[in-house]
């Protein structure tokens, strides 16, 4: 086979995986609190930020996992507590006040680290030979660990006693409450993981793009775009939502410019939002 | 009027006051004010949120600047231009909300992301497009507008466009349009229900704050003799969301001071103070939270003594567009289905054109889905639905109302935050203003027989300032059902009108019924399931099951009747 064509043929599945990993933290607040967080793709950064900073403490680089962890964890915590549990049900009030948090997160992140580009080493450099072509093996990796996390979030909340507690939540949080699950604590939990997952999306793409305060932008538009495309509360959306937009955008890319890989992203979404806004896999 | 004199005589004073460098700066942050205004008019009185902004002041900018420098030797072909490029980016604007808004429902989230995405792409598209735009260095050495000498020209530039934006966005919003966008971005769907084209309203207003951000951007350009790619970009787009916050999103002057102030503050503070920007993000959040009206806020004490309580007189208002001849309603075979569920199983019924019919049935019949039907709401799979001939079945909710149908909702949807006055000046428009007419503010004036005997009937519908959240549960069952009948309808559609009344209320409720029922001369469809109601009020009786007509006849047949009997087992009263 073609060596040119296997390459750009994981990297379709490459650009396809990390792009369902970058949305899945969305696609849970999203999806199973109905609030849209435009912060998202700032807790990416801060995932980016932790990779650099556990490596200018020359700290292994799995450190930087816990250490994303424990910041988006407490900052998704406390986001929780003063911003978003005072305006569930009042989509538009968290849209604009996610929207300030992603200004304030990225301010910080300028105040701090200022406005310049970092770079993170890869951490396990090297190719792989593969079907005629030589492949990163950071590339591959990133490919397992995307689909792991993909598939041992669809696991637990399928089997686990709290995935069942979300799903009663999710479709009578009154009943729920009355059957004594706390909705409360169970609502700051699911909004947690998603902020952590962002974190932990931003770790794995952290040594393979610029780190900057405003990366975030990009990932939470693309993000929304695979949920738009794909639909929300199925993980079969989700991942032909990625499918669609990754796959899109990487072959237009490719072939002309990223500007116009960008556009035709755009364009399609409007496409979709107008002519099934429940997505490829409607859900209902 | 004192107002506007204030405000006018204080941006002639500025320039005076401050000095050459401070008018200067405030010539420049009198654009993004002009752009801002918009913000305000989309955000504070239609309720969705553009985030790309930048993008309508930023293309004002490029097409201006290349103009300016295409036609050096004789800039007076580009100052012609400049009103055009300014309408090139209302458009683009009215364009967009024609198309994202298209999408029924919720769009609030929507429309945000999908603008802020276009403003990221019109950065792309302006760093790339590296032979029209500059690329990332911009266009530079663009001429200055012809005959300005000094700095204070400049402002008074700058300010003469603001004003201009003002007065704009001043008449928008005591217009009829501006009362219907404040009531939509309370209620939507009643907004649909009283007959006007919701998506259409927010186009229009997502449209003209395009405009308003195309007239600050083409002067930006002369002025500024510079444009980059940030001025279509992510960062004036938060900017200018951040400064119509802070200065108060709702009122007409909330952005322009908001970005004076802060826009200004911020040029001084940003290099001094390194946290600034961080301080200036928990502000918004704050104000987001828990200080929705901002600064502006602040000065609602002086606003209302600044309003001119001089009471015009009322103006008679025309009569409906569409035909008002009592008209027969026919349901044939209407088919209604959730997933699943069917909800409405073939239902063929027909009402009389003049006459009070009651619809009663248990729980899950299909009572309120038949009007959802009849209203354009639910879509039918079966059947058709016709007024007089016409067919109804198929058109969205505002041209059914438009036919004459009008509709009370079960649970009371007054626009709370809005007048009693403004309340019911929505339901005289309903079928009755055309769209240009929508921007005449004489409108609010207008009153008709009808209006004038309930006001008699019900003195509390006359206490026009009073908002209508401040009524009681039972008046404003009454302020709603008189929005209905004020639209003069041949079909009335009441669901359950006196739910949660007191028996005074109810009475009250019927009395009004049966008033409207001579008075308007057409047919009043109620859905109630209290039979003392429906015998006092009905003269035929639907009974629904199942999605189907069970029954029909008079209250005594329907009684006796053993089919009904059989469903009511246990007997309701």
């Amino acid at each position: 086979m073609d060596p040119l064509i296997v390459t750009q043929a994981i990297n379709l599945i490459y650009a396809v995986s990390t792009l369902a990993v970058l949305a899945l933290g969305l696609a849970v607040i999203f999806g199973l609190l109905g609030v849209l967080n435009i912060a998202h793709g700032e807790f990416i950064m801060i995932g980016a930020y932790c990779a650099y900073v556990t490596q200018s403490g020359r700290w292994p680089y799995l450190a930087a996992v816990p250490l994303t962890l424990i910041v988006c964890g407490i900052l998704g915590w406390a986001v929780e507590w003063i911003m978003i549990r005072p305006l569930y049900r009042r989509p538009f009030d968290t849209l604009v006040a996610t929207w300030g948090l992603s200004l304030l997160l990225r301010k910080i992140a300028e105040a701090i680290f200022g406005l310049g580009f970092y770079s993170v080493n890869i951490p396990v450099p090297g190719t792989v030979h593969f079907l005629d072509t030589e492949y990163p093996i950071y590339r591959l990796l990133l490919i397992a660990v995307s689909l792991l996390i993909v598939i041992g979030l669809v696991i637990w909340y399928g089997g686990s006693r709290t995935g069942s507690r979300i799903r009663a939540m999710v479709s009578n949080p009154e009943l729920a409450q009355a059957q004594g699950i706390s909705v409360r604590r169970l609502a700051a939990g699911t909004f947690i993981v998603g902020t952590c997952l962002a974190g932990l999306g931003g770790v794995m793409l952290a040594p393979l793009i610029p780190v900057q305060p405003f990366m975030g932008l990009d990932y939470v538009l693309r993000a929304f775009f695979v949920l738009i495309v794909g639909g929300l509360g199925s993980v079969s959306g989700l991942l032909s939502g990625a499918a669609v937009i990754g796959g899109v955008d990487s072959i237009i890319s490719a072939t002309s410019s990223a500007t116009d890989g960008y556009f035709a992203v755009l364009v399609l979404s409007i496409l979709f939002l107008w002519l099934r806004p429940r997505g490829i896999v409607a859900h209902s | 009027m004192r107002t506007a004199s204030l405000i006018v005589l204080i941006a002639v004073a500025l320039p005076f006051l401050l000095g050459p460098f401070w008018a200067y700066q405030l010539g420049l942050y009198a654009l993004y004010a002009a752009a801002a205004v918009g913000v305000g008019l989309c955000w504070g009185q239609a309720g969705f949120l553009p985030l790309g902004q930048a993008l309508f002041f930023g293309l004002g900018a490029y097409l201006s600047g290349l103009t300016f420098i295409a036609f050096a030797d004789l800039p007076i072909v580009a100052v012609l231009a400049m009103p055009i490029f300014a309408v090139v980016s209302a458009l683009l604007a009215y364009a967009i909300g024609v198309l994202v808004f298209r999408r029924r429902g919720e769009s609030g989230p929507y429309f945000s992301m999908i603008t802020l995405a276009l403003s990221l792409l019109a950065f792309q598209i302006a760093t790339s497009w590296n032979s029209v735009t500059g690329g990332f260095n911009g266009l530079k050495g663009i001429p200055g507008l012809p005959g300005l000498n000094d700095f204070s020209d400049v402002y008074y530039v700058s300010a003469g466009v603001l004003l201009i934006v003002l007065a704009i966005a001043g008449w928008l919003y005591t217009a009829p349009i501006g009362v219907l966008w404040r009531a939509l971005a309370q209620n939507e769907r009643r907004v649909q229900l009283f007959g006007f084209d919701t998506n259409q309203l927010k186009a229009a207003a997502f449209g003209l704050s395009g405009l308003m951000a195309g007239i600050g951007g083409v002067i930006y350009a002369p002025q500024q003799g510079i444009v980059t790619p940030q001025v279509v970009g992510f960062g004036l787009s938060a900017d200018l969301v951040i400064w119509t916050a802070v200065g108060g999103r709702g009122n007409l002057l909330g952005p322009v001071i908001g970005t004076l102030l802060v826009g200004s503050l911020t040029a001084q503070l940003r290099d001094t103070l390194p946290f600034w920007e961080v301080l200036m993000a928990v502000f918004f959040i704050a104000i987001v939270l828990v200080f929705p009206k901002g600064i502006a806020g602040l000065a609602d004490p002086l606003a209302r003594f600044l309003k001119s309580r001089r009471k015009q007189p009322a103006v008679a208002a025309p009569k409906r567009l569409s035909s008002d001849l009592p008209a027969r309603l026919v349901l044939n075979g209407v088919g209604v289905r959730a997933g699943e569920f069917t909800i409405l199983d073939r239902l063929s019924l027909e009402f009389e054109p003049t006459g009070i019919f009651c619809v009663i049935g248990p729980n899950g019949a299909g009572k309120t889905s038949m009007f959802n039907a009849v209203s354009g709401e639910l879509a039918t799979v079966t059947g058709s639905i016709d007024l007089g001939g016409t067919p109804v079945s198929g058109l969205t909710p505002h041209r059914v109302t438009r036919l004459g149908v009008a509709r009370k909702l079960q649970i009371p949807s007054v626009f709370q935050h809005l007048s009693i006055a403004d309340n019911l000046a929505i339901a005289l428009w309903s079928g009755r203003a055309n769209k240009l007419q929508l921007l005449d503010p004489r409108l609010r004036r207008w009153t008709t027989p009808m209006l004038e005997d309930l006001q008699t009937r019900y003195p509390f519908l006359a206490s026009a300032e009073r908002k209508a959240g401040e009524l009681s549960h039972g008046e404003q069952q009454i302020l709603e059902l008189a929005m209905a009948l004020l639209t003069e309808p041949r079909v009335l559609l009441l669901d359950e009108p006196c739910a949660g009344l007191s028996p005074e209320e109810t009475t009250a409720v019927i009395g009004i019924v049966r008033w409207a029922a001579v008075r308007l001369g057409g047919a009043i469809i109620v859905i109630e399931h209290d039979m003392s109601l429906v015998k006092e009020l009905a003269e035929v009786v639907y009974v629904l099951h199942n999605g189907t007509l069970l029954a029909k006849g008079s209250v005594g047949a329907i009684q006796a009747d053993a089919a009904v009997r059989a469903v009511y087992v246990g007997g309701e009263k």
